[in-house]
């Protein structure tokens, strides 16, 4: 018997060396639902300085607590918490006590380690992500970045880390540590436009109009800014700010009041509302703003237009043809208008970067002696099954996604004056993002 | 006529009822005090606990692309065990629908010795690596061979799910994410089951999407390719794996 496995041993490291040399064969993996899909159980160890230098400490402090937060809001993961942690931190792959981290009281399936250090004025950090119930196979991810020794830097470089870990083990969906959110702030006195890391941090100020804008939406190349505001005229026009130049550009002034921006997803065309022709209506136009076209008819004000970010031939939108406002879709040449919620008070629809959902902000029910609730809810497009997102906390609006379809960012009252928010897809785990003057109208960059 | 200015000077015996009211009110703070304490707990379950009414769908929050949570499992993922184990549960010495078979015809065979009261069939030898059927890597039950449904272990060496256990896991989770339940007709019994089979390329996207075998209910196996035609990706293959593509064959169970 014992003959028998040992020769067993030496054939099967016959096969894995032949099958290594011949990458013809094909693995299978045998599978299905209902094994107990749970969140990947996540230690997300403190990096160690790799140098002597006394600026690593302050740099360790902003990458730790930034590659932690990151991890935690991803939604993915089940993060084992600090305290669980065992003393012995490894700084290399070698170092890496297996049976610490995947047994009690961690009970970690990953562990992301490594190590800071500063050397002159560039800081270079190695992390890795290893499968610590695997030992025999262990190393998921193996990273090394270089930037300047500063705490920005830093806070970066935890994004970028925290996003190729989320990438790995989410499915091939980037991580949104990197991206940014717009949103509409009153805190300078006047409402300008504002932009924040995801996570609230780097808050500031983009446009100084000096009168009211509202509505910003970010191009999907992250390089321009389309909002509208009052101008001196005194009427609502759109305008065009591009990030790359810092100022805003001309766009083309329309009659009438002009609101509601919205970028298609290859960012060649925008759809808007305007009231050119007398009762507002969606309109398409190039991201320049030139060859605009009507594509709404109905009688009735249509306004908030939303593309399909999938497919970019749909739109959902917001119209009062049959009464209250309510949230329809359409072809984006304004064929196959679809009416999408029943009753109530339905405005700011967001389509979902999947292209299956929409978002939006609903008071179902709406009159005198109603309750006037307004919440956030999804429905799937096709089935028009529904779920209600937020409960019992204030009044909820202008929902946009995150461009991992994970998370939503919108605004309420639940803390008081309107604040923006996020939480995961799924209405859990809220987050406050903003504090300062009343902050408004988020939109989540497309990267 | 004017009031006699004596009424300044006559006082109302004010000093007991006001000790006695004091006394009184500092009682009854007492009481709310103590009741809050002690009987917070006998006022039955808090607000916002419990289900929903009508207005929620399980169904279709477990289908955002989020990690659904499952409390069923075939114990996986509650084994402390790692991959490559040689351990063995007892039952699998005892249940002939308990052995691992690394064929893909493993359904058809398993249906049939249980059906059939012949004798259980022998226990094959299992080679140094196979992971025994629910002790397996970190992620999934896997067995593996090399080309389609062959027995012997003469092609790949079938290492992928031990080396491998996370990206097994991604993919188990963004297709449980992706299948909508509700696309099954609901009049359907539980316990059905479809396997379907594609590949997955090098950089992540699935292909070769078919029905391996029917579960005999028409709208269960269209939501389970339907539920993998809406994956763009699973992220590439890792690194280290040398093939160009990976195959996999995946059941779906039809619980309500």
């Amino acid at each position: 018997m014992k003959n028998f496995s040992k020769s067993a041993l030496a054939v099967m490291t016959a096969i894995l060396l032949l099958n290594s040399a011949s990458p013809a064969q094909t693995d299978w993996i045998r599978t299905g639902t209902g094994l107990g899909v749970e969140k990947v159980r996540l230690a997300a160890a403190n990096f160690k300085s790799s140098t002597a230098d006394p600026r690593n400490a302050a740099l360790l402090t902003s990458f730790n607590d930034t590659l932690e937060t990151d991890l935690e809001n991803a939604g993915i993961f089940d993060m084992v918490s600090k305290s669980f942690h065992p003393t012995s931190i490894p700084a290399s792959p070698p170092e890496v006590k297996f049976l610490e981290w995947s047994g009690p009281p961690p009970n970690a399936s990953m562990l992301a380690f490594g190590t800071l250090g500063v050397t002159a004025e560039t800081m270079t950090v190695q992390g890795w992500l290893d499968d610590v119930k695997n030992p025999l196979s262990a190393q998921v991810l193996a990273k090394q970045y270089q930037d300047k020794a500063t705490t920005d830097a830093a806070r970066m470089t935890a994004h970028k880390f925290a996003d190729e870990i989320i990438f790995r083990l989410g499915g091939g969906i980037p991580g949104i540590a990197e991206t940014q959110i717009v949103f509409i702030s009153s805190r300078s006195g006047h409402k300008e436009v504002w932009m924040m890391d995801y996570d609230g941090a780097n808050q500031r100020q983009i446009s100084k109009m000096g009168s009211i804008s509202l509505s910003p939406r970010i191009s999907p190349d992250n390089s321009r800014i389309a909002f509208t505001s009052v101008t001196a005229a005194g009427g609502w026009q759109l305008q065009m700010f591009s990030l790359e130049l810092a100022r805003t550009v001309s766009f083309p002034r329309f009659g009438g009041t002009n609101v509601s921006p919205s970028w298609s997803p290859d960012g060649s065309r925008i759809a808007f509302s305007s009231s050119q022709s007398g009762d507002p209506e969606i309109y398409v136009a190039d991201n320049g703003g030139r060859s605009s076209k009507r594509v709404t008819t109905s009688p009735g004000p249509d306004v908030s237009p939303s593309w399909n970010p999938k497919t970019g031939s749909q739109i959902a939108f917001v119209s009062g043809r049959s009464g209250l406002p309510q949230v329809f879709t359409m072809e984006a040449d304004g064929t196959n208008p679809q009416r999408m919620t029943d009753q109530g008070y339905a405005v700011s629809p967001a389509w979902s970067p999947n292209g299956q959902f929409l978002v939006f902000s609903w008071m179902r029910k709406y009159g005198p002696g109603a309750p006037g609730a307004q919440d956030l809810y999804i429905m799937d497009i096709v089935s028009k099954q529904w779920v209600q997102l937020t409960h019992d906390g204030g009044r909820n609006d202008f929902p946009a996604w995150s461009p991992d379809g994970r998370h939503i960012v919108f605004q309420s009252t639940r803390s008081g004056a309107e604040q923006l928010w996020t939480m995961l897809a799924d209405g859990s785990n809220a987050r406050q993002l903003t504090t300062s003057g009343r902050n408004t109208q988020p939109n989540w960059s497309w990267k | 006529m004017a009031a006699s200015p004596e009424i300044y000077f006559e006082h109302a015996p004010w000093g007991r009822p006001i000790v006695a009211s004091v006394v009184l009110h500092a009682g009854l703070a007492g009481v709310l005090v103590v009741y809050a304490l002690f009987f917070q707990g006998a006022r039955g379950p808090m607000w916002g606990t419990g289900g929903g009414g009508d207005a929620m769908s399980a169904t279709l929050v477990s289908s955002l692309p989020l990690p659904s949570v499952e409390t069923q499992s075939q114990s996986v993922l509650v084994t402390e065990s790692k991959g490559l184990t040689q351990s063995q549960p007892v039952a699998q010495t005892q249940e002939p629908d308990a052995i691992p078979i690394p064929d893909r015809n493993i359904k058809k065979k398993v249906i049939k010795s249980v059906n059939s009261t012949v004798k259980p069939r022998e226990p094959e030898p299992q080679p140094s690596n196979q992971v025994p059927f629910g002790e397996g890597g970190p992620a999934a039950t896997f067995s593996a061979s090399g080309g389609q449904g062959a027995m012997s272990f003469s092609g790949g060496s079938g290492d992928f799910g031990s080396r491998f256990g996370y990206y097994v896991r991604v993919v188990q989770q963004k297709v449980s994410e992706n299948w909508l339940k509700y696309e099954v007709d609901p009049k359907v019994s539980e316990g059905r089951r479809v396997y379907v089979s594609f590949d997955i390329s090098r950089g992540g996207d699935p292909s070769n999407i078919q029905v391996e075998q029917s579960s005999g209910v028409p709208s269960l196996d269209i939501s389970a390719v339907r539920a993998l035609k809406r994956i763009d990706t699973f992220g590439p293959l890792p690194a280290d794996y040398a093939g160009n593509k990976v195959s996999v064959e995946f059941y779906f169970d039809w619980k309500k």
